[in-house]
């Protein structure tokens, strides 16, 4: 089981890259997509990385450091030679590239993994520390506000998971308040055909934009804890 | 609204409908109407898809849709389909906690037939 435990972190490493690339938010630690994922982590993903970091809204984590953390699972895991010596030399390339986005990468190992649902404003979310999110309009809360989330419904670290009946209780999600905007609009247009009848309306709802700082709180919770 | 407006919307429309106003102006407004029925229909087709995801993956680990519901609202947790549906996509390890959950507040099936999973069967590349 130790293989397949570094296995997963390969997967984890491999897939939060893919996932970067896109622009995602979901949190992929599938082991049954493992196989196809292995031969597209190769030589062109730390650099291309760098630089989609730079136009890409979310930061993206899990660049350098996850390669190098990487680097260390291929050597164990895979008997492939082809793909340890390219990171290598890929790694170092992009760091004296520019200082914003070393900045960037540095941040990046103090990013826990594990993620929540939250329910705000009705609705369930699953979040994951640095990272944002749009809910919907938090009346009193101005920008840089700090805000606790207590409505946490799970909490998933890589090892255990805590199922809240119905909330995880002492769980806090901490989150500051970005952004206090409007959606893009939506024409809402009325039409009842041969009466005559049209209204046209543009609609913007408003929302906020919240990012999450971390995750805390869970511990004490009864959890269900993976066996490997 | 004006033509401006109107052929501003009317881009990527069939024939005519993109350039002479009197044809896109007809178009324009029945894709308006179909964009307000569909706001209200998405809620309803996302709602299903998730319900056949959540199916697929409790059907792996031998519990059906309709069972595997009632167990969670036996056990009152509140995870929403949307949610559910993304754990079990993403989280195979935390779902299959969940699917545990709701075997134990309801054990309904019976006759369990496990399906055997493709990946194991070897293939010659």
């Amino acid at each position: 089981m130790a293989s397949s435990a570094t296995f997963s972190t390969l997967v984890l490493s491999s897939s939060f890259a893919t996932q970067c690339n896109v622009s995602n938010r979901h949190h992929q630690s599938c082991f049954l997509s493992s196989p196809p994922k292995i031969p597209i982590f190769s030589i062109p993903k730390p650099v291309s990385l760098k630089l989609t970091s730079l136009l890409s809204k979310t930061p993206t984590f899990f660049t350098i450091p996850k390669s190098s953390e990487s680097d260390a699972a291929v050597v164990d895991v895979e008997p492939d030679n082809v793909e340890p010596e390219p990171e290598p030399e890929a790694a170092p390339e992009p760091e004296p590239e520019p200082a914003s986005v070393v900045e960037a990468s540095k941040e990046e190992p103090k990013r826990e993994e594990i993620f929540a649902v939250v329910m705000i404003g009705g609705r369930q979310y699953i979040v994951f520390p640095g990272r944002y999110l749009y809910t919907q309009r938090l009346k009193g809360a101005n920008v840089n506000d700090k805000i606790v989330l207590n409505k946490v419904l799970l909490v998933g670290t890589k090892t255990t998971t805590y199922i809240g009946k119905p909330v995880v209780t002492n769980a806090a999600v901490h989150a500051v308040v970005e952004e206090q905007g409007l959606n893009p609009k939506v024409v809402v247009f009325k039409y009842k055909k041969k009466k005559n009848y049209r209204r046209n309306i543009g609609h913007r709802q408003p929302n906020t934009r919240i990012r999450i700082t971390g995750i805390t709180g869970y511990q004490d919770y009864p959890a269900v804890t993976l066996e490997s | 609204m004006n033509k401006k407006e109107i052929l501003k919307l009317a881009k990527g429309f069939r024939g005519r409908a993109k350039n002479c106003i009197r044809i896109a102006r007809e178009r324009v407004e029945k894709a308006l109407q179909y964009s307000y029925r569909d706001r209200r229909n998405k809620k309803r087709d996302m709602r299903s898809l998730w319900i056949q995801s959540i199916n697929a993956g409790t059907r792996q680990h031998g519990v059906n849709y309709g069972n595997f519901m009632h167990g969670l609202m036996k056990e009152n947790i509140q995870l929403n389909r949307k949610v559910l549906s993304e754990i079990s996509m993403h989280e195979p390890y935390s779902f299959k906690a969940l699917v545990d959950i709701s075997r134990n507040a309801f054990p309904g099936n019976k006759n369990v037939v496990l399906p055997t999973r493709k990946a194991d069967v070897s293939i010659n590349v």
